[in-house]
């Protein structure tokens, strides 16, 4: 079993000429709750999408557990990823075709195993668990695309799930849902991790969407990193008014964090 | 009826399902251009093969079928290029270039070729009726491959089909499972456009697959739904050519029209009953 822990060193991302990613170093060790937070265009998808492999950096070292992503064959390194639960933004996936609920879940059971073999009860056994753990039990049969937005986010979650995986890798998965089905759905991510430890990157451009369980900032800027601590330090620091180039009020309302915009007084 | 007119109907019926099998895939993953460019590619590969023939006899009839399965699946292999992480450009921009250039080869084949032009633009439009036993044979094993292709890749296809992001950041082999798909593609197309033709070829490839996507739930549905649709497309097509006297590949591209109409108008009805 592949630990959940990444490391990346130099990792330098680049479309033509443009640096649209560069961090030096960071370093996530196993069971950690990382939100990744800054503006639009600030690099947070390219991040992610340089752990999972998808985006190749032009240069630097990104590693899983003790493994170098780059010195893997592309068959290896898809047996590496086989860990990696990955919830892509809405345009990344075709939720026009008519598959069932339960058949985007089994999706899930389907890398960890080989060419040539089908799924086994045992995976349904897997599959079901989660529809049923995400409240979708009643849904099971019904079409992707007739599902609301939130009960599509609600599947691919369980779809990662399914894989079992050693790290979560989630790309804006509120967006698109109205506010209480974003309180929902942060709920059932806070719940994973507390159940599973299991190590989750969240990229999240609205800071008030990571859950309270996410302990770890990591803040990106013009694709540098701008800050990365505890989420309380950097929630603190002047970073992120930088970042987003507004002065910034926490708010503490029932345990729950939330950033505004501080209101500018008046000129008289 | 004579054995020959079994033939075609045989004949007919599997490239029907090929197609409508393929199309599957294709119409799932929103590249049904795909159809028009590979069997350009194919077309622009039989011209140049046959001008290999003029020069030796020995390949007579071999290579015309090898320079089209070659020219297709080059082109076919040359979408891997465009990468599902990388959406600098969308694949139907890339399919449409490539087409393009198939195009400008296959007219400058012809104009090379001055001999029979008549018998290159038959590939434009393909003729069920010139088919012979080996030709059958040559689609019916290419079929074969194909049906095996999707049961034993079926579940990697899954997940091509709902996203390849997802597939190839979790670990499916997907660069493998999709070349291999695109290489099947392109052998499909080319050993099917004598018969088909390439206008044709693409309504078969689309039709009875976007058909099957209105009205079916689940993947192995769709897929057994598009196969029959293609097969249904192409029968009857042939049969009302054959009685009403009327061009066969234009009675086959309407047929599969309607059938698509009948299917998205079943949806509708059925949504509207709920």
């Amino acid at each position: 079993m592949s630990s959940g822990s990444l490391s990346l060193s130099g990792v330098e991302v680049k479309y033509g000429s443009r640096t649209i990613l560069n961090v030096k170093n960071l370093q996530i060790p196993s069971g950690t709750f990382v939100g990744i937070i800054g503006t639009n265009g600030a690099g947070k998808t390219t991040l992610l999408k340089a752990c999972c492999g998808l985006i190749k950096p032009a240069r630097g070292t990104i590693k899983f557990g003790q493994k170098n992503l780059a010195g893997l064959s592309l068959w290896n390194k898809s047996n590496l990823r086989k860990r990696i639960g990955y919830i892509p933004q809405a345009t990344e996936y075709n939720s026009e075709l008519p598959f069932t609920l339960r058949e985007v879940v089994a999706m899930g059971r389907i890398s960890a195993k080989p060419l040539l073999t089908r799924l086994k009860k045992q995976d349904y056994r897997i599959v079901d668990d989660w529809i049923n753990k995400l409240g979708l039990a009643g849904l099971s049969n019904q079409t992707f695309r007739t599902l609301s937005g939130g009960e599509q986010q609600k599947t691919l979650i369980a779809r990662a799930m399914a894989q079992q995986p050693t790290i979560l890798m989630l790309d804006e998965p509120c967006s698109n849902l109205d506010f209480n089905w974003k309180y929902q759905i942060t709920e059932i991510i806070d719940r994973l991790y507390r159940q599973t430890n299991i190590t989750v990157l969240m990229v999240s451009h609205d800071t008030n969407l990571l859950p309270s369980s996410c302990s770890r900032i990591v803040l990106l800027h013009e694709g540098n990193l701008l800050a990365d601590g505890d989420t309380d330090n950097v929630f603190a620091s002047e970073a992120l008014e930088m970042a987003y180039g507004c002065r910034i009020e926490m708010l503490n309302v029932g345990g729950r964090r939330y950033a505004v915009n501080k209101k500018q007084p008046q000129e008289p | 009826m004579d054995s020959y007119f079994y033939l075609v109907i045989i004949a007919g019926l599997i490239a029907g399902a090929s197609t409508g099998l393929l199309g599957v895939y294709i119409v799932g993953m929103r590249i049904p251009f795909i159809g028009t460019c590979i069997s350009h590619a194919a077309m622009a590969g039989f011209i140049y093969g046959s001008f290999l023939t003029f020069r030796s006899a020995s390949l007579t009839a071999i290579s015309p079928v090898l320079g089209g399965i070659a020219a297709s699946v080059i082109a076919a292999l040359s979408l891997t290029a465009i990468r599902p992480d990388k959406p600098r450009m969308d694949t139907n921009v890339g399919l449409a270039i490539v087409f393009c250039l198939m195009l400008g080869l296959t007219f400058l084949g012809i104009g090379l070729n001055q001999g029979s032009r008549a018998e290159m633009l038959g590939l434009l439009w393909g003729n069920i009726l010139f088919t012979d036993r080996s030709g059958t044979i040559t689609i019916a094993v290419t079929a074969l491959v194909l049906v095996l292709f999707s049961y034993i890749f079926s579940k990697e296809m899954k997940v091509l089909l709902f996203s390849r992001s997802i597939a190839a950041a979790t670990g499916i082999h997907e660069r493998f499972v999709y070349g291999l798909f695109l290489i099947l593609c392109g052998v499909t197309l080319a050993v099917n456009l004598p018969l088909v033709g390439g206008l044709m070829i693409f309504s078969l490839v689309t039709c009875p697959a976007a058909a099957a996507y209105r009205i079916c739930t689940g993947h192995k549905s769709v897929v057994i739904t598009a196969t029959v649709f293609g097969m249904l497309s192409a029968l009857i097509g042939f049969l009302l050519s054959f009685y009403l006297n009327l061009p066969t590949g234009a009675c086959i591209v309407i047929v599969s029209a309607i059938i698509f109409a009948m299917s998205a108008a079943y949806r509708a009805i059925r949504n509207g009953a709920d």
